[in-house]
């Protein structure tokens, strides 16, 4: 017999806000979190906006005798263990409540291309500019005694879960998923079925990014799907709209304690809402009715109708193909049901996105207000789908999201609202 | 009533072969696959040898290489690995239910262009400040991206490859964990066949961190031997004169099938696949738990979840790496996890011949294990000459052994503190 599982705490630090208050009257107001660069200098882009977080300070979220880890933690396992710190006081799991061994880790994470300055001696030692080549026998004889020793362990994508399982004494299984966009559903989804079949009691599980610095964004520049709206930030991620042009590149972090509700009920702990069921698959050639089938195959594990969906939450940002593609999906599987997607207030943040947009869901079963799609003004003829607009009353109980890749790999989660 | 999983195809690139019965029969014969680095000029790092896959060629493995033209050698491994896994499967024309067939990928990170990322660190580098010029950084970028190299530096390009390779369009998972990815990939895949969301798996690991950033972040952090004199002796698991582990790469990639599914198909059984358990030491970063906390939990967790009795494991392929901490901690937990049965149970390292292929060394070394099992032969650790009065068990040194074993365990432990562990048991129908 499988058990049941429930969110019992959400913490959160993106674009809009640090607290779970916050980031939902944010939602409801309209307010936009992507806007002109800060964090780095984009002087060098001809993309110069995306989703921030702004005077983030890692420092508040850890106790002092876990401040010392970190110089070993560059800014996205900083924004990892901010949420997680987040998460686990929201859900009141203190220390004495879990048994660490049964208490794991699941996040999304990726390519760690931030903080790089740790190389630039070793790098200006060895780096031939006549040639454009580096001379390897400068690199290891006068570059290496210039890289810190634990250069590597901080640019892992997997050192964002071990540093979360260190802070927090989680012993129990620990992963990290790494595929992109889809990366945090996915670590969910895993979370979620680890503690179904009873394999931990509870999981710290979400997705950690930033791509706010020179690499992500000079490759996302070449990629060609980064919106240009330099000018007007606020109106640059346009999900479903007719006049989208691409995505926005942003960064944060959000992890959920997934807990059983055995054990929720034992420490006398209030789920907001129960993971009903995952599902994921791959749209091969990104059809549509790969994604269609996942989403059909997600509900009918938890035995429930398209119609029973308050709505469902879009991995849409504005990406001219992608958005198609979901949309295509959306039409086949789901019909009219309302369709909400949350890039054009946040940008995309990654390995974030999935969580991050589903804990917005979350609070809107909770506050029984739905936040309004930002940026789709008109609805793009070749995305048919039914757009939630403007701000509205949540009158069902369940909801679906949704994340994908550009290759098609995809996740879907259905979450019920909590009622005792 | 849980899913049963059984094992129907295999693929591997290694150091010492690209199909099982070559990978094997070098791994009894004790043969190393280690020599002199050759994709870079390492003269002057204090490593300068590794375990490089001799002379790959995707074109040999897939009929159209050209999707991996700009992908790293790692989505490579990978693409060439799986090919062999689903014709050895029996799968590659298959009339199977395409939406029930999944992959997970335990992979690393992409290996980025070298001299393009240190231009852009060299060119924006500001010694005052010790920081990046963003601006210069950008534009550097910008100046010398390759679209498509830096498009396969995505991390879910390689398990995207495979989906689109073989039309699967049922789960499709790629995960990094260090040294345990390939190992955790399996279990995991374990774990979504029982769920019932497949019923066949494409899973395993594939890895290369020989370039240069990896071989600097491992001497680095001095995990490496720097026996340079003698890499063939460097690899030496166990005997104390061990200084480090050995680079490798490659990939294994495994099918893993529901038994109904299998025997429907009347599909060739190589093991099955009872066992896995994963934890974390949540200790540091740098260090595993000198009591082997996590990596004890991990086997027990794996041993209980095969429905068996910890005497009843004929045989442990270990993690093994030959650097002094991890084979003095694995030697202790094997001893917590067995008791008196771990001086009875030959143990033996993969990579003393084979290197460490990180992500992919647990797929690999799973096939190994399961090789010995058909076989009843144990491949041996070989470069055991000087006992460590910290590692008292039975290595199984330098010579193959023949054995009868019904049950195998794999241990995989990474940086970091994750640990995986499986258990593979002869199918008895």
């Amino acid at each position: 017999m499988s058990r049941r599982v429930v969110i019992t705490g959400a913490g959160t630090v993106n674009p809009l806000a640090s607290t779970l208050d916050a980031f939902a009257s944010s939602l409801l107001e309209g307010k936009c979190g992507v806007r002109a660069l800060t964090v780095i200098d984009p002087s060098g882009l001809p993309v110069r906006i995306g989703g921030e977080v702004r005077d983030f300070d890692a420092r508040q979220y850890l106790d002092k005798k876990d401040r010392k880890s970190l110089k070993l933690m560059v800014r996205t396992h900083q924004l990892a263990v901010a949420a997680a710190r987040l998460a686990r006081d929201h859900a009141g799991l203190s220390v004495d409540a879990i048994d660490p061994e049964r208490f794991g880790t699941s996040l999304g994470s990726g390519t760690v291309s931030a903080d790089l300055a740790d190389l630039g001696p070793a790098s200006r030692a060895s780096f031939d500019f006549h040639t454009g080549r580096v001379c390897f026998d400068k690199w290891g004889r006068d570059g290496l005694s210039l890289i810190p020793p634990m250069w590597m362990l901080n640019h892992v994508p997997n050192m964002a879960a071990c540093h979360v399982a260190i802070v927090n004494d989680c012993r129990g299984p620990n992963n990290t998923i790494t595929l992109t966009d889809e990366s945090g559903l996915s670590a969910l989804g895993e979370a979620y079925r680890i503690v179904r079949r009873g394999r931990a009691d509870a999981m710290l599980a979400g997705g950690a990014e930033t791509r706010i610095n020179p690499i992500s964004l000079a490759r996302n520049v070449k990629f060609g799907h980064l919106v240009a709206a330099n000018d007007d930030p606020a109106r640059a991620c346009r999900p479903f709209d007719r006049d989208r042009t691409g995505i926005a590149l942003g960064e944060g972090s959000t992890v959920l304690v997934l807990e059983s509700l055995d054990h929720a009920n034992r420490r006398g702990a209030r789920p907001l809402a129960e993971v009903c069921a995952f599902g994921c698959g791959m749209d091969v050639g990104c059809k549509g009715a790969g994604l269609a089938r996942v989403i059909r195959d997600t509900l009918n594990k938890a035995g429930i109708r398209a119609t029973e969906l308050d709505h469902v939450n879009a991995n849409a940002g504005g990406w001219v193909d992608h958005d198609a593609w979901e949309a295509r999906a959306l039409r086949e599987a789901i019909g009219d049901v309302p369709v909400v997607a949350y890039k054009g207030a946040l940008s995309n943040l990654g390995s974030a996105a999935g969580p991050t947009e589903l804990i917005a869901s979350v609070l809107a079963l909770q506050i029984g207000r739905l936040a309004a799609t930002l940026n789709c003004d008109k609805i793009a003829a070749d995305c048919p789908v039914n757009v939630v607009r403007a701000p509205r009353p949540v009158t069902k109980p369940f909801v679906l999201k949704i994340s994908g890749t550009d290759r098609g790999q995809c996740a879907a989660i259905l979450v019920r609202r909590w009622k005792d | 009533m849980r899913r049963r999983v059984v094992i129907t195809g295999i693929g591997v690139i290694t150091p010492l072969g690209d199909s099982v019965d070559s990978l094997f029969r070098s791994q009894v014969e004790g043969k190393s696959g280690v020599g002199p680095l050759t994709y870079f000029s390492a003269a002057t790092f204090p490593t300068t040898f590794g375990a490089e896959v001799p002379n790959f060629d995707l074109s040999r493995y897939v009929a159209d290489a050209s999707p991996w033209h700009d992908a790293g050698l790692a989505s490579q491994f990978a693409a060439a690995a799986a090919r062999m896994a689903i014709e050895d499967a029996g799968l590659f024309d298959g009339a199977v239910d395409r939406t029930r067939f999944g992959v997970y990928l335990g992979t690393g990170e992409g290996t980025q262009v070298f001299d393009t990322l240190i231009d852009m660190v060299a060119s924006s580098y500001q010694p005052a400040t010790r920081k990046l010029d963003d601006a210069i950084m950008s534009q550097r970028g910008i100046a010398r991206y390759e679209l498509g190299r830096e498009y396969e530096q995505e991390l879910h390009t390689p398990a995207a490859h495979l989906g689109d390779l073989f039309n699967l369009e049922g789960p499709n998972f790629a995960c990094l964990t260090a040294c345990a990815a390939g190992t955790q990939a399996l279990g995991e895949a374990l774990e979504i066949i029982r769920d019932n969301d497949a019923d066949l798996m494409l899973a395993g690991g594939s890895h290369s961190m020989i370039h240069p950033l990896g071989l600097t972040g491992f001497n680095l952090l001095t995990a490496l031997s720097t026996r340079n004199g003698d890499p063939q002796k460097a690899s030496r698991p166990f005997d104390n004169k061990r200084d480090g582990f050995v680079l490798g790469e490659g990939a294994g990639l495994l099918v893993l099938e529901e038994l109904t599914h299998a025997r429907k198909r009347g599909a060739r059984i190589y093991a099955e696949l009872t066992g896995y358990g994963a934890t974390s030491d949540a200790f540091r970063v740098t260090d595993c738990h000198p009591e082997g906390r996590g990596a004890i939990a991990c086997m027990r967790i794996a041993v209980a979840d095969a429905g068996i009795r910890p005497e009843q494991v004929g045989y442990i392929n270990a993690h093994g790496t030959s650097t002094r901490n991890n084979d003095q901690v694995e030697t202790l937990a094997i001893k917590a996890v067995f008791g008196d049965h771990a001086y009875r149970l030959p143990i033996s390292s993969s990579k003393s011949m084979l290197g460490h292929l990180i992500g992919a060394a647990g797929a690999v070394e799973l096939v190994i294990a399961i090789e010995a099992m058909r076989k009843g032969i144990i491949p041996p650790t070989i470069n055991y000459e000087f006992p460590d009065p910290a590692c008292d068990l039975d290595y199984v040194p330098n010579v193959a052994r023949e054995v009868r074993v019904d049950h195998a365990l794999s241990n995989s432990f990474g940086f970091g503190g994750q640990n995986a562990s499986l258990v593979v048991s002869r199918f008895k129908g």
